[in-house]
Formats: C-alpha cells, structure tokens, sequence
C-alpha cells in the first residue's frame, strides 16, 4: 500500500543564512509502518508536493508551529482529491484541536508499536478520527533505525556539500524549561535508547556528519560518557545541544567527535565564559543560543549581552525571541497576563514578537532582534563563520582519513535549485 | 522548578487534554459568602496539562470530585514562584471566570485579604 509522508514548507526567517536539513521525524515514523505498506517521502521545502499522487493514504509530519497552517491547506487539497489524510509530528500534538478539523485522523504521542493499528483500521475502512497515545509512550527498544533511504539525498546538499544527517540517541527530557514544550511532548522522564542500538543506527548512516538531536545529552552523566565512548571508533563528526560541564565528558565527547554544541547564552556571567572555554579547550566549538525578551531583560540588558558575545569568543550565535508555544509555562503566564496579541501561528518563528515584552514595546524588541544578529555578524558575515567551522571539521575529517570531497555533480545545484554565480 | 508546598493542601488529579493524567495542588476555602478553588500548577510534577490549558475542564472536575455548589464557587489559579532561571514571576493569582468555556482571567494582588476580607 502507497503512503505519502508530507513535510510541508516553512517561511525560513529573513535576512539569515538557511540550510534545509533532512528532517528527522518523518523517516523515524516511517521506521514504525508496517511491512506491507511502501512510503514515499516529500519535503516541500527542497520539492513540489504531488497532489495527483496514486498513494491510498497520506500523512502530514508536522514540527513546527510555522508548519501547521501549510500542514492544514496541504490536507485540504488533499482531501478535495478524495485522499484520507492523517496528521502527526511534534506540532501536530501542540495544535491537536485545531488540527483535527483538518485532517481525517490525528495521532498523538509516539509511533512505534501503533502503526499496525493505524493501518489495520485504514484498510478496514475505520480510520479513527484520533489515535491518542499521549498517555502510553512505546517501548524505547522499539525505536529506529529511521528510514533515511527515503531521502532523496541530492535535495540535501549545498552546492556539492551534503548537509547533516539527523539522529537521535534518547527521548524525553527530566527538565521542564521555561519556554520548551519538550517535558509536555515526550514525557519528563529521559528515556535512553539501548547504546548498542544507537551504534548500530549510526554505523548505518552514509554520512560523517551528524546533528545529534536529543533535547541535552546532559541528562545521565554515566549513559552520556557510556555513548560517547562507544562512538569513538565510528569516526563520525557532531553538533549536539548541551554536552555535560565536565572535564571527562566533555574529553570522551571530544574524541567521539563533537563538532560544536549549541549553548544556551542567558548572561554575561563569567560561569558562562568558562563554560565556552571549557568546551573550546576540548576543540569543540559552541553556537550560542540566545532568547531575547525575557522579562527581566531592558534595553540595556540586551545590548550588554550582544557586546558580551563578541568578547567571550563564540564561534557562532542564533538569536531567538521569546515564543510562547503552546504547552509551555511561558504561554500560560503570558496568557493569563493578556499580554499575547498575535496568534498567527505562522509568526510563531522565533523571530516575530508576537507578546508585548515588559520593559519595551513589541515593535521595540523588534528591532533590538534585527539589531543583534547585525552586530554580531557586522564583521564576519555568518556564511563565513559556518566555512570556519566547516574547515575545522574538514581538518579533523583529513587527519582520520575519514573526509569525504564534495561531490562535484552538484557544485552548481543548492537544496535542488540551480546556483547563480 | 519545585513547587513549594505551602501553596496547597493536597494534589488533585485531573484528566487533563486528550486524558491526560494530570496533577495540581488544591487548596479548597469556604468563607461565609464563597467557596475558594485555588489550584496550583505543579510544573514538573504535573505529568499532563497544566491548570491553564484545562482551566474550564478542570475547574468542572474539582467542583464534581468535591460536590461544590458552581454559583458559590470563586475559581483561582495560582502561578507559583518557583525560582527558575527563566520565570521571573513572583507568585501570581488570578481569579478566574469563564466566557462560554473561555477562561478570562484577572490578577489579584493580595489573595489572602481577599479572602479575609
């Protein structure tokens, strides 16, 4: 049986430099179908959906907040062709009742181990209208290897560089931050995935670069240097989010292969000085993750930390601005407070003000968004720090005799667009 | 993100969105002209919905689980302080009433005096 996976487009933010990964999600689902159905997957941001598909069933993978909207008319046209159409995904679950009335069924929570179900009752002609496992999270074992043969790997690369493959080596996340709705999505209990099958996934993957996707590898200390000791023979290259601050993780980590790790950057603290030293003394380098508009940030506040970034040496930073996802503590108390004016989920991008801040206007943080990724990149544009840290990798990949050369068939091609020099 | 147990006086739980199991302190208040329902979002000790996503369900199910009389009901959420890097509240109450299911809410600035009062 034909299924079509569909990853509708996003709005990418302006003004900054954009590379379309392969996502992640879709192909870790398609892991959980069952042998008799054959999916087929579509990216709309590298490729034009085809809604006279012969597929019998379609799903809608949805991640992000900016997706669903795209996600919503995608399963309308769909449906006007007389196809069933089913949600899932991360934002699927964080707009569920919108969602359902989009959609011919909804699943919520986790895949492996329902999909059986799911496509018992497709075929039966008893598609239910929501399949709701947000109470039930599936046996860890269960998960992956994902489907990345699925890709179409050419949509991926940037003129003859293929872009990171995604992965990930635990679910669910024991903190519960003030703007993430991971503890809401994938339950506050870090969940590990055996190593042994995190290896196994990884020796499969046809590619030395990897983004490392778990919500902070700083979760078990021993699980964390346990993993890392055991890639240390596959030679592969990674970005992850937050490695743990400790002088033997974060050396068994380095030689595993970090790459760089994304730092959440929230003062102008020495501790997070050392912090960036630290990994940076271990050869790995650190983007700084910077969310703007909290409350206990002025005008002031702003500027003295986008001066503080330039002094501490990082090697890349994303500026964010406060986004009240739903299901977070920062949506609820902005909610209660009437301070939410902008419910367009498509300006839910991290980088629209779509909340009146406390201490300036809306319009104002704005502009101090705007303000701080100028400053930072006023004197080495962003494209040139990636090449950096694209030549340190490239180095390391050439001493392991591990590095692969661009492929010079795609030299003129850029996520399937052709390049205009 | 503890909660600090003063601000309740026992856990209610709740069927949250999509049933959810869900948990929030309770601090139920009879004065002479009002049943207080105060709820408290546990953060990380609430593995469902938070109060505020559910306020209309949940302030129904605690009125069902206590047997209160809805018209004497004074339905409050409270947004505990919980010290977090990132929450830069102190703690918040709102006093909350319902347009349809629609929670609409409005801050009170000293509870207790309320109340007393």
């Amino acid at each position: 049986m034909k299924f079509d996976i569909i990853y509708p487009r996003w709005n990418k933010l302006e003004g900054q430099t954009t590379f379309t990964l392969p996502p992640h999600g879709p192909v870790v689902m398609a892991a959980a179908l069952p042998d008799w159905v054959e999916p087929r997957f579509t990216d709309e941001n590298v490729e034009d959906i085809n809604f006279d598909t012969d597929a019998e069933f379609v799903g809608i993978s949805m991640m992000l907040s900016t997706q669903v909207k795209r996600g919503w008319e995608i399963a309308t046209e769909f449906r006007k062709r007389g196809k069933k159409v089913m949600f899932g995904g991360i934002s699927t679950m964080l707009h569920a009742e919108e969602t359902t009335q989009y959609g011919d069924s909804v699943f919520l929570g986790e895949c492996e181990g329902r999909m059986e179900e799911v496509f018992a009752d497709f075929k039966a002609g008893k598609l239910k209208p929501i399949y709701n496992y947000m109470n039930q999270l599936p046996d860890i074992n269960l998960v992956g290897p994902a489907r990345r043969d699925l890709y179409k790997r050419e949509l991926y690369n940037h003129k003859g560089v293929q872009m990171v493959d995604l992965f990930h080596a635990s679910r669910g996340c024991q903190f519960s931050c003030y703007p993430c709705a991971v503890s809401y999505l994938g339950g506050r209990k870090f969940r590990p995935r055996p190593i042994d099958r995190s290896i196994e996934e990884l020796m499969t993957i046809d590619n030395n670069r990897l983004f490392i996707v778990d919500n902070s590898l700083a979760q078990n200390k021993q699980w964390e240097m346990d993993l890392f000791r055991e890639m240390i023979p596959l030679k592969k290259k990674w970005i992850s989010h937050t490695i743990e601050d400790d002088p033997k993780v974060l050396d068994l980590a380095a030689q595993a292969g970090a790459w760089y790790v994304y730092q959440a950057v929230f003062d102008t603290s020495d501790y997070i000085k050392e912090r960036i030293k630290r990994y940076h003394d271990y050869g790995i380098g650190v983007e700084g993750t910077i969310l703007l508009g909290l409350d206990n940030q002025t005008e002031d506040d702003i500027k003295r930390l986008i001066d503080f970034l330039l002094e501490i040496d990082l090697d890349l930073a994303e500026f964010t601005v406060l986004t009240p996802f739903p299901h977070t503590k920062v949506y609820d108390d902005l909610l209660r407070a009437g301070r939410i004016f902008d419910h367009d989920w498509n300006h839910y991008n991290a980088g629209k003000v779509v909340y009146t801040p406390k201490h300036m206007t809306a319009e104002r943080l704005q502009e101090l968004y705007n303000y701080a990724w100028d400053t930072f990149y006023k004197d080495e544009s962003q494209e040139q720090k990636m090449f950096n840290l694209l030549t340190n990798v490239v180095l390391r990949e050439m001493n392991e005799g591990t590095y692969v050369p661009r492929n010079r068939k795609l030299i003129n091609k850029s996520f399937g667009n052709d390049v205009i020099r | 993100m503890k909660v600090s147990e003063k601000y309740f006086d026992q856990i209610f739980e709740y069927r949250g969105e999509w049933d959810l199991l869900s948990k929030c302190g309770l601090r139920i208040v009879e004065t002479a002209s009002k049943t207080y329902v105060i709820v408290t979002e546990l953060y990380q000790d609430n593995p469902g919905s938070s109060v505020t996503t559910v306020a209309f369900s949940l302030c129904n199910q605690i009125c069902e689980a206590f047997s209160l009389d809805k018209s004497r009901v004074e339905y409050v959420e409270c947004a505990p302080s919980t010290n977090s890097k990132l929450s830069f509240y102190d703690s918040q109450f709102y006093r909350v009433t319902f347009n349809g299911t629609q929670p609409v809410y409005h801050q009170i600035e000293d509870l207790q005096l309320e109340i007393n009062s």
